[in-house]
């Protein structure tokens, strides 16, 4: 063997270093980003475990004690039904994230997969893909989701009971997932455009990088050039959309509920408690101001974190 | 080392680019990035291709592996025009033709490890299976002169150098019969450029490899090659054995790139009476007619801007494409 | 090794004054775990009407040094010890408005990629003028007519009719030609030309290593060449200094330095250039391992993990410039190269 060896260089010392590891270092140092995170964590702590451990049900009410001012007894005060707005806006981070994720996680399914096509492949697919995000883009989105609801709603409600009265089914009582399921559909359906534009940006400019052409001539197939050497290197972004992806989900949420076309009471809702509150904030305060606050906290955290999580991922000046 | 049938035989090779220009792509313009490119190649040797920007040396590369689709012409290999193949069909010839490319820091995936990278042509064909694999990166990290623990290291960790003997290993696993270095040191250091060279050529003889070598340094080309090509806008001026090139250059722009190669020594450059070119390289997008070369040649005549050279072969195995050459009035 | 039985013709209008001259310069870049050296205490000059060339690989802090002596290092790096005198003066301690008044005015700079160097939305003839009005007080007018004799004189044709043309409507060569050109603008008395050619065509390259020959006689200006092509500037200057690693380690006149390199890394460098003498296939002798890195300096000289011919003292003790003959002509940085020399 005549090679030249290599001597030893200083990184054998070191164990090795993915980008993803490296990453996260410098989001640990960005402070910011990690009070972002440290309140996304509480509040999917509260979202997953809340209200099991919240004093009251979000739905007992004592008729006694309606609209009282925050107290010891009651962090946030209570409601006009007596209701403890404290564990109500815990229940509502439940709703938000149920939402949040679920509604993100549909639309960056969709997104990705058409975007990821269309950047790849191109011509006409590429162009039938981008027709699709323009139209649904210049849709108004609350004149979407209002058409979906109304249309959709009073129908497939009444269907369901029919159906449970037929067959006594339980699965067909529970109208409230209808409810949910409307709000994810028609927001999954004006969410999906923007995550499918920026996977199909990513994927253009890294279809054209070396180590792409070099899988090819290696005799790859598309399907792992796509699934191992682009998408992979796309998520950066990706991850920093779907983070402040999730904020807005949850603003959108909220903005759906509190104009009754969302998630409706007696379910907790951010939104529908904001709603309520709009009305008599003049007299009883604390019940617009407990949900507007945590909505607010809950949009800046991810706001900070996805900022955070831009800079952790997309150094400038990175080799 | 040259064997009488050739490994590659490339025929009339046109490769022309269509390009939109203008703010909004209003124009559409051709790119005339090869136009009649004929040579062979022989198994075991190394024939490099030189020229400046613009002459289509690495759309040449590019082509023979049908990286780009040959606009009209033949590639032969093993009796097949490989650029009538489809990418289905083409698949089982890629691992016999492969490609080193010249920037090291974006010819690997960032996103996967360096032993990631060089198993993955492993496995995609086949060539071992998942019990041997770890044996086989480690022999082919060693091959180019890397310890084995680098298998865990991500791209972003290695120097330059380092990465582009990673690249060979990534060639090198496919047990490929030719390899295209498209400039594949050119962005190196000069001390790691002499490394890698020296590790290229001590692959040939180990893996009996043929290579296809695309420089604009003719003073490694001098080095390393069998034979050499010159090439200027898209079409071959000259090829002829590395002493023939060197020694009786027939062709006025190949005289004038090898006056233009600076030598270490002082003594020598400064006296040295220097063929300077006049004007730049045209353009690919508007070659000029005729003999592509004759707006900056120094002998040019009347019928060079009017018809196309012939590629002949003017001495043994030396061949030119020139009006003055043809007509004896030059070698 | 070459023998220079030519000794150089021509030589330039030397008259031993320094005009530029550089004493233990430092420059640290910051980094995660605190500042780390890049350029470690570097001694260099030029002398009037002298030709320069700096050599070295990247990372060795050629360009840097440079760019610190206009003061245009980016942000994270600084200079942080000695000093860079230009024509008596240190560069590091004058006022904001007196620099300005040396950047262009009388030390041109020419940069490496002219792609980038030259502002694209700016027409070349604009470009041009701009040093000529702020540091000539030309007016617009004069200023013109001055930048159509500067393309002239860089040898673009047409002058007169490009002074409107944008740097996109130019090829690689010509944008080069007008970046020496802004560079000569204010005659300047200092040319520092930062790889001018690297990003070249050889032929193209030829062109301009010619025509800055040319102007240098015709002007009269000191010039410091960086480049990492020994060949390159074999014809073209007067000394070299190569550096490793942020120091010099070896300083001398071209044809000692061709004739008789003797730190071992000049030697290794002269070695991997394949030469057009050689036979087919000779192994380039390379020089084995990597530069350091900026923040993992080793003790002693930063050469001699890599040197074969290092001994225990190289590891301990840094070594500086020595001259090798009387005059102190040719001076190494390296412990065996002069112990070889008192033995002789």
């Amino acid at each position: 063997m005549s090679v030249v060896p290599m001597t030893t260089t200083p990184i054998e010392i070191e164990p090795p270093v993915s980008l993803w590891r490296d990453a996260w270092h410098r989001l640990r140092r960005n402070r910011l980003a990690v009070f972002g995170l440290v309140i996304v964590v509480v509040l999917a702590f509260a979202a997953v475990f809340g209200p099991y451990l919240t004093p009251y049900d979000f739905l007992s009410q004592d008729l006694n004690s309606r609209n009282m001012a925050p107290s010891l007894s009651h962090l946030f005060g209570t409601d006009d039904l007596g209701r403890d707005v404290f564990s109500r806006v815990v229940y509502g981070t439940r709703t938000a994230f149920l939402v949040a994720i679920v509604v993100t996680f549909i639309a960056v399914l969709i997104g990705v997969t058409l975007g990821a096509l269309a950047g790849f492949f191109g011509g006409w697919l590429d162009r039938i893909v981008m027709w699709l995000t323009d139209m649904t883009m210049s849709i108004p989105n609350l004149l979407l989701v209002v058409v979906i609801n109304a249309s959709l709603k009073s129908p497939i409600t009444s269907w369901m009971e029919s159906r449970y009265l037929a067959t006594l089914n339980p699965v067909y009582r529970e109208t409230i997932w209808v409810d949910f399921l409307l709000v994810f559909g028609s927001m999954a359906l004006i969410s999906w455009p923007p995550y499918a534009r920026l996977v199909r940006a990513q994927v253009l400019s890294i279809r054209s990088r070396p180590y792409i052409t070099a899988a090819q001539a290696l005799g790859l197939t598309n399907r792992i050039i796509l699934m191992r050497y682009v998408v992979p290197n796309a998520l950066g972004p990706l991850i920093v959309a779907v983070s402040a992806g999730l904020g807005t989900a949850m603003v959108l949420e909220s903005a759906f509920s509190f104009l009754g076309v969302g998630v409706n009471p007696p379910t907790p809702s951010w939104g529908n408690m904001i709603s309520d509150g709009l009305r008599v904030w003049q007299h009883y305060p604390h019940l617009l101001a407990a949900p507007a606050a945590v909505l607010g906290l809950a949009s800046v955290a991810f706001s900070f974190l996805g900022d955070g999580l831009n800079d952790a991922l997309n150094p400038r000046g990175a080799k | 080392m040259m064997a009488a049938q050739p490994l590659m035989r490339i025929e009339h090779l046109v490769k022309h680019f269509h390009v939109r220009l203008g703010a909004f792509g209003e124009r559409a313009a051709t790119v005339h990035a090869l136009d009649d490119v004929n040579f062979d190649i022989f198994e075991g040797e190394t024939l490099s291709l030189v020229g400046e920007s613009g002459c289509g040396k690495s759309t040449t590369g590019f082509t023979l592996l049908n990286l780009h689709r040959a606009t009209e012409g033949k590639v032969i290999y093993q009796g097949k025009n490989i650029v009538e193949l489809d990418e289905k069909a083409m698949r089982p010839y890629r691992r016999q033709l492969q490609i080193v490319f010249q920037d090291p820091y974006s010819t690997l995936n960032p996103r996967m490890t360096i032993g990631e990278a060089v198993g993955e042509p492993i496995l995609f064909h086949k060539l071992a299976t998942k019990a041997e694999l770890k044996d086989r990166i480690a022999t082919l990290l060693a091959d180019v002169g890397l310890p084995p623990r680098f298998a865990s290291r991500y791209p972003h960790e290695l120097s330059g150098g380092q990465r582009q003997r990673v690249a060979i290993a990534r060639a090198l696993a496919c047990q490929p019969k030719f390899i295209v270095c498209d400039e594949a040191i050119s962005a190196l250091d000069v001390s790691v450029q002499a490394q890698i060279i020296n590790l290229l050529l001590d692959l040939q003889q180990k893996y009996g490899l043929t290579y296809l070598f695309i420089a604009h340094d003719l003073a490694v080309v001098r080095h390393i090659s069998d034979r050499v090509g010159v090439m200027y806008l898209g079409r071959l001026a000259e090829l002829a054995t590395r002493e023939e090139l060197f020694e009786h250059p027939l062709h006025p722009y190949t005289k004038a790139l090898l006056s233009a190669v600076p030598e270490a020594d002082p003594a020598h450059e400064r006296s040295r009476k220097r063929q300077i070119l006049q004007g730049d390289v045209p353009s690919p997008l508007s070659p000029p007619s005729g003999c592509r070369f004759h707006t900056r040649c120094p002998i040019a005549m009347d019928i060079c801007s009017k018809a196309v050279p012939e590629w002949r072969e003017a001495r043994p195995g030396h061949m030119v494409a020139c009006h003055a050459v043809t007509e004896g009035l030059l070698g | 090794m070459m023998m220079a039985n030519s000794i150089r013709q021509e030589p330039s209008a030397k008259t031993g004054e320094r005009l530029l001259d550089v004493k233990g310069l430092t420059i640290e870049i910051e980094t995660r775990n605190g500042p780390a050296t890049i350029v470690d205490g570097i001694d260099l000059h030029v002398d009037k009407g002298e030709t320069l060339g700096i050599v070295g690989e990247s990372g060795c802090g050629k360009s840097l040094t440079m760019l610190s002596m206009m003061r245009l290092l980016p942000n994270k790096i600084k200079v942080t010890k000695g000093e860079a005198n230009f024509a008596g003066r240190d560069l590091q301690k004058m006022s904001n408005s007196e620099l300005r008044r040396v950047r262009g005015g009388e030390v041109g700079f020419i940069f490496q990629d002219p792609m980038t160097s030259l502002n694209p939305v700016m027409r070349i003839g604009q470009q041009l003028a701009e040093p000529l009005i702020y540091h000539r007080g030309m007016s617009k007018a004069e200023a013109r007519k001055r930048a159509g004799e500067l393309l002239k004189l860089v040898g673009i044709p047409g002058a007169e009719d490009r002074l409107d043309a944008y740097p996109h409507e130019l090829s690689g060569g010509m944008r080069q030609r007008v970046m020496i050109a802004i560079g000569l603008a204010c005659n300047p008395q200092l040319l520092i030309a930062d790889e001018p050619t690297t990003a070249l065509d050889v032929t193209i390259q030829a062109q301009i290593v010619d025509l800055v020959k040319d102007l240098r006689d015709k002007l009269g200006m000191s010039v410091v060449w960086i480049t990492h092509d020994l060949a390159l500037i074999a014809g073209l200057v007067d000394r070299i200094n190569v550096l490793y690693a942020g120091t010099v380690v070896e300083d001398a006149p071209v044809d000692a330095l061709f004739a008789n390199p003797s730190h071992p890394y000049t030697q290794g460098l002269l070695a991997s250039i394949p030469k057009l003498s050689d036979e087919r296939s000779t192994r380039l002798s390379s020089i084995g391992g990597t530069p350091p890195e900026p923040g993992r300096r080793p003790k002693g000289c930063p050469f001699a993990p890599r040197c074969p011919l290092a001994e225990a003292i190289c590891h301990d003790r840094v070594p500086t410039l020595e001259g090798l003959n009387h005059d102190g002509a040719h001076r190494v940085a390296c412990f065996v190269a002069q112990r070889k020399l008192e033995a002789a």
